[in-house]
């Protein structure tokens, strides 16, 4: 027998309670609906964003996270798909002042939660990993200038004070390891309104997002101890804020898709409890051109088909094949999988994972790949 | 059913009586060894469940000094930067005390949900129930002060109302918590268990920056050796990489000494049943001998009335079996109370909220019960059927063939005792050819009981003649009914000695202990911070122990500290003290040189107790090491002395060598002396003013403190008591069983008394009378075999289970329970066919012929 079921279940509550919610990279909208304690900042305002600064926590507000998902190529010929993201939950609001003198160093207020998840193509493999941990003792945590966010041994971080500069991540999994840098290629693109992102008509259910859309990488996986090269392209999502999404929202659908043509495209479609798409889903168009200014899509502005399904070994569906048309862009693209199993069996499940992309673009054939993230299919239990 | 098997059943049908007794014995003997098992396997199981109740996944726990483990190594090792390919440990840190809730210790037990959650491997993937929690639960966990969990049980026999709300104290500072979830079906594990977030555990024992333990899973299938080997290089000095498994072996084993003695204890129930079985048997045989003999005589063959025998006697063992199983079960509840009070008493803090029944209890049970049956019935069973058919009809040949058999007991009584001698001089440490001696000994007092009690009623009968012819005749009676009553003579006999020298035993440690502690005990006044004797929290608070000293009418003061600390050897009591020079006079060597001794211990070198001496084989100027802060260090044994105080032993240090090399200036204890004006009661009073409610200390005179120490003693030897008088049931329970067939046998005779003219009265009182003298013969030769048992029960038994010394004191009083047992015994069992005699039928008595 391990342990009491009584324990379990109370470290189940705090690990499902970390897990935040309101934006895109965040599952499970349910335990979070209503508005968010008064004593955190909320994301009610556009404010202007300052980088390296901002790429760095806000422990005013009550989630943030980190999201990085990328398509690798290894030497060999061989492909992957990796997952890393960070998430910071403060229970509550930071203590003004110091601790009092007789505090244990394990006092927190503040819990990170990191997943990292690798496809293997080849192998036709998807293996995943959580970590749980509070902000105590350098355990984890997050820090700017520079960027740094950690748990134990898994790390994102800038290698120097500058906005431009290259990041690297760290994490291990059985299995599977990745030691890659990461050079941005293009500034920081804000999502939504200059960087506020409205997830429902209730003004507190909004965050502050951004993304850099494509960086270049390259690096080292471990596959069972052996290195092997890589090179590839990754999409980092910054968020953060302290509400949560609509009462009716259940949950989403999100794509980040690079386009061979140096275009990329992020739209999130919000679905209620019906299975309908929400009027508040959005996304942002990130022209190949340098200088050319990105811009918002609305709801609207895209139409998708699901053109497949999975099930997972519980039986519940997911969509796993898309039509996307946005119209105004010319753009008409199918988004598929590269595997059909790459759900997180965390708490909540969601699916989040490497896709290919072909179709046309103003007339002309396209191709690309990216990520898609599928939350709220799964049931809870 | 052939004739045999019905004739069997007929017999036993018809003596119901005989057979229940003779079942009752079987079924007390087999009942407490049940009994005993199940109580020390649920006190084992109650302790492994507490273990893994956090963490329980854990296969490797890294632990530290007595002050811990310095919390960075557990920060570094999961930060550390791996090599490529490196298996993944999972850690998890264990911060553990104790803490007070109303009169009762429990376990506090601090630690990081989330990494214990993964290395048990629940991590998010499975969620029973988690809609019930949420955000709430765990904001109050991690920032709520004083929030804790604990089984519903737990909180319930805490009497925390539906607030969770509560006080505990640690280490005499109360303070408040909140029970935040109360689970129902938390499992035994969680009994009296309190289980607290890391930090709050750090600052309510005082732990901060340090760690009990850490946890450490090794992953399945990964090549475990060569990973633990470069995880314990990582390792600073003073701190160890152990396999859980083996950790919780080496705690548990401290009660090893103590459960021996329980289950010897109970196999002596066992005993005494097997020679009622035996008596039984043997008399079933007896009653039978005519009807046997013409079953011989009509053909039926040795073998077969020796299965028939035998297969009786198996019935019987069977049914004791499963009877015993459903005592021991019913006794093991009581005495789990009583194992787990002493464990808590002397070793350590375990709750047991479940009786847990071993898995093979019931083949101990059945090997228990049907072997002794067996055993006690091929004696009788080989005598009926090997006689010859003809001489099996003549009761006079039984009798003197008992008489021969008396003899030759007698013989064997004195090859046993040689055998128990030879036992003891065979092995100078082994407990278990301590016990066989023990067993011997009994055995041989068993043997030459009915030698005596003939010898006896002989002797009487020649005297009495003179009186009156009827107690020559009842003496006479006596000799001559060995074959009905010697079996439950003897075993009366054993029961009464064991009784003895069990007596003799416990009154000789208490007067051994009762000394020691006055030499001990020098200072007027003790404080100490009250918690778990060895227990880090234990401290008192220096800002307290300024203003205690600050107290006018202090002459003089020593300080304690006692700390469990690694061995090469396996974990050690720690005794660090700082002296009064008063207080040196109260050590009692046993093996060294005071004169060289002291000095060598101011510079260094440590004195040992005797139970440390006799466990480790440790003698003055042996080098025990010890690991400190700083790694190994040996330390050189300066002397051995007295002490009752532990039967693991201590290591006896000076506080500044200690203070050396841990790093721990705490105090636990002090003891005051005082001038030569100022009286206990007053300074009592003054020193608890001092402490002016900062820190609730335990401050007792001297003689409080030995009161308490003598209360606590009696407590531990409560089981033994209930278990010898076990055994003296089963020995009360045969004597009845045999005493009452053997005067329904003598109907006959009684009316031949009757019809001679003995009243109605005079004829009860004569019957009475042979039981009584029965039972004072059996008293008789207990005496000089119990005062041998108690012998063997100091001089070897706690010797090779403890090591120490116990100085034989006798008093009458060690006799009178024996005493009172021998008559009550006798005269219960003279009672029935006393007032049955009275009232006989003298035409149907007589007839009977």
């Amino acid at each position: 027998m391990i342990g009491a079921r009584a324990l379990r279940r109370a470290l189940v509550a705090i690990s499902a309670a970390l897990l935040p919610a309101g934006a895109p990279a965040a599952p499970l909208p349910e335990r979070f609906t209503g508005a968010p304690p008064a004593e955190f900042a909320q994301a009610l305002e556009v404010r202007p964003f300052v980088f390296p600064r901002d790429h760095g926590p806000h422990p005013e507000f009550r989630q943030e996270w980190w999201y990085v998902t990328g398509n690798l190529d290894a030497t060999s010929g061989e492909r992957f798909g990796f997952e890393l993201t960070f998430f910071r939950f403060a229970l509550a609001p930071p203590l003004a002042g110091d601790a009092p003198p007789a505090s244990s160093a394990w006092r927190t207020r503040t819990l990170y939660m990191a997943h990292f998840a690798v496809t293997d193509v080849a192998r036709g493999r998807f293996r995943f990993m959580q970590k749980l941990s509070r902000e105590a003792l350098g355990l984890a945590g997050a820090h700017s200038a520079p960027l740094r966010v950690w748990i134990d041994d898994w790390s994102l971080a800038q290698a120097a004070v500058a906005a431009g500069a290259g990041w690297t991540l760290q994490a291990a999994q059985p299995g599977y390891e990745i030691e890659l840098t990461l050079e941005p290629r293009g500034a920081p693109v804000l999502n939504g309104e200059a960087g506020l992102s409205r997830k429902s008509d209730e003004p507190s259910a909004a965050s502050y997002y951004y993304s850099i859309p494509r960086l270049d990488v390259r690096g080292r996986l471990l596959r069972d101890g052996r290195p092997l090269e890589v090179r590839g392209a990754a999409w980092l999502d910054r968020e953060w804020g302290s509400g949560a999404l609509g009462a009716r929202q259940a949950g989403w659908d999100w794509f980040a898709l690079q386009l061979d043509d140096g275009s990329a495209l992020m739209f999130y479609a919000l679905r209620d409890r019906d299975g309908r798409r929400d009027p508040h889903s959005a996304g942002t168009w990130t022209p190949a051109q340098a200088g050319a200014d990105a811009h918002p899509l609305a709801s609207a502005d895209v139409a998708i088909d699901v053109t497949g399904e999975w099930r997972n070994a519980r039986g519940e569906r997911y969509p796993a094949g898309w039509r996307l048309q946005v119209p105004q862009l010319a753009l008409d693209v199918s988004v598929r999988p590269v595997l059909a199993d790459q759900e997180l069996a965390t708490t909540p499940r969601y699916w989040e994972g490497a896709v290919d992309v072909a179709g046309q673009r103003a007339g002309r054939s396209v191709r690309g790949r990216g990520y898609v993230e599928l939350v709220g299919y799964a049931q809870e239990r | 059913m052939n004739v045999l098997h019905a004739a069997s059943l007929r017999h036993l049908l018809r003596h119901p009586a005989q057979l229940l007794l003779a079942l009752v014995g079987l079924v007390l003997g087999v009942g407490t060894i049940v009994a005993v098992d199940i109580a020390t396997a649920s006190a084992r199981r109650a302790f492994e469940l507490s273990l893994e109740a956090v963490n329980g996944a854990a296969t490797h726990q890294i632990a530290g000094p007595p002050g811990g483990i310095d919390e960075r190594l557990y920060v570094g090792l999961r930060t550390r930067p791996r090599a490529p390919g490196e298996p993944l440990l999972r850690f998890a840190p264990v911060v553990s005390g104790y803490a007070t809730v109303g009169e009762r210790v429990l376990q506090l037990i601090g630690i990081d949900p989330l990494a214990s959650a993964e290395l048990d491997g629940a991590g998010a993937t499975d969620a029973p129930g988690f809609a019930v929690h949420g955000v709430r639960e765990a904001r109050a966990w991690f920032t709520d002060p004083g929030t804790v969990v604990m089984s519903s049980a737990t909180a319930r026999e805490l009497g925390i109302g539906a607030d969770g709300r509560f006080e505990l104290a640690i280490g005499g500072v109360h303070h408040p918590a909140t029970v935040m979830a109360r689970s129902d079906d938390a499992g035994a594990g969680f009994a009296g268990l309190i289980v607290t977030d890391i930090a709050q555990a750090q600052e309510w024992l005082g732990a901060r920056g340090r760690l009990s333990r850490i946890d450490v899973r090794v992953p399945d299938g990964t090549p475990g050796a060569a990973l633990l080997a470069q995880l314990a290089a990582q390792l600073p000095a003073g701190v160890t990489l152990q396999a859980t498994r083996a950790a919780a072996r080496e705690t548990f084993a401290m009660t090893d000494a103590f459960t021996t003695n329980l289950r010897a204890m109970s196999l002596l129930a066992l005993l005494v049943g097997t020679l009622l079985i035996y008596g039984a048997m043997s008399f079933a045989v007896l009653q039978r001998r005519t009807i046997i003999a013409v079953l011989r005589a009509l053909g039926a063959t040795r073998r077969e009335v020796l299965m028939m025998v035998l297969s009786e006697a198996a019935v019987l063992g069977v049914a004791g079996a499963v009877g015993g199983a459903l005592l021991g079960l019913l006794i093991g509840r009581g005495l789990v109370g009583l194992v787990a009070q002493t464990i808590n008493d002397l070793y350590f803090v375990v709750a047991v909220s479940e009786v847990s029944v071993p898995p093979g209890i019931l083949v101990t049970a059945v090997a228990a019960g049907l072997g002794t049956a067996l055993v006690a019935a091929l004696l009788p069973a080989l005598e009926v059927a090997t006689g010859a058919p003809q001489l099996a009809l003549a009761r006079s040949v039984l009798e003197r063939r008992a008489l021969h058999v008396a003899g030759r007991l007698a013989l064997a009584s004195l090859l046993l005792a040689l055998g128990a001698g030879a036992a003891i001089a065979a092995s100078s440490r082994s407990l278990l050819a301590g016990f066989v001696a023990l067993f011997l000994l009994l055995l041989s007092v068993a043997a030459v009981t009915p030698a005596a009690l003939r010898a006896l009623a002989l002797a009487v009968a020649r005297l009495g003649a003179r009186v009156s012819p009827v107690v020559r005749l009842a003496c006479v009676d006596i000799a001559a009914s060995l074959s009905r009553t010697g079996v439950a003579i003897a075993a009366l006999g054993m029961a009464l000695a064991a009784m003895i020298g069990v007596a003799i035993m416990v009154e000789s440690f208490r007067e051994s202990l009762r000394e020691w502690l006055i030499q001990t005990m020098r200072a007027d006044v003790y404080v100490s911070a009250p918690g778990v004797s060895d227990s880090l929290e234990r401290r008192l608070d220096p800002e307290v122990v300024r203003a205690l000293l600050a107290v006018p009418g202090i002459r003089a003061h020593s300080e304690g500290r006692r700390v469990t600390v690694s061995s090469s050897g396996g974990p050690l009591d720690l005794n660090a003290v700082g002296l009064a020079p008063a207080s040196y006079a109260g050590f009692r060597f046993t093996q060294g040189d005071p004169a060289r001794a002291w000095p060598q211990f101011v510079r260094g070198d440590v004195l040992i107790s005797e139970p440390l001496a006799w466990r480790l084989s440790l003698a003055p100027y042996d080098r025990l090491t010890l690991i400190t802060d700083s790694g190994p260090r040996s330390f050189t044994v300066a002397g051995v002395y007295r002490e009752y105080g532990n039967d693991r032993g201590e290591v006896l240090m000076d506080l500044a060598q200690y203070r050396r090399w841990w790093s721990d200036d705490g105090i636990a204890a002090l003891g005051i002396y005082l001038v030569p004006t100022a009286s206990a009661a007053q300074m009592v009073s003054a020193l608890r003013a001092a402490t002016h409610g900062r820190q609730a200390l335990l401050i007792r005179s001297n003689a409080d403190l030995r009161a308490l120490s003598m209360r606590i003693f009696e407590r531990t030897f409560v089981i033994t008591r209930v278990l010898y008088w076990l055994a003296a049931g089963v020995a009360a329970v045969g004597l009845l069983s045999a005493l009452l067939a053997w005067e329904l046998e003598r109907t006959r005779e009684l009316a031949l008394l009757r019809t001679l003219g003995l009243t109605p009265a005079a004829t009860a009182l004569l019957v009475l009378a042979q039981t009584t003298f029965m039972g004072l013969a059996a008293l008789l030769a207990a005496i000089p075999a119990g005062l041998l048992t108690s012998l063997v029960l100091t001089e070897v038994i706690n010797r090779r289970a403890f090591g120490w010394h116990i100085d034989l004191h006798l008093q009458p009083a060690q006799f009178t329970n024996a005493l009172w047992l021998a008559l009550a015994a006798a005269l219960a069992a003279g009672l029935y066919p006393a007032w049955r005699s009275a009232r006989l039928a003298l035409a149907g008595g007589l007839r009977e012929e």
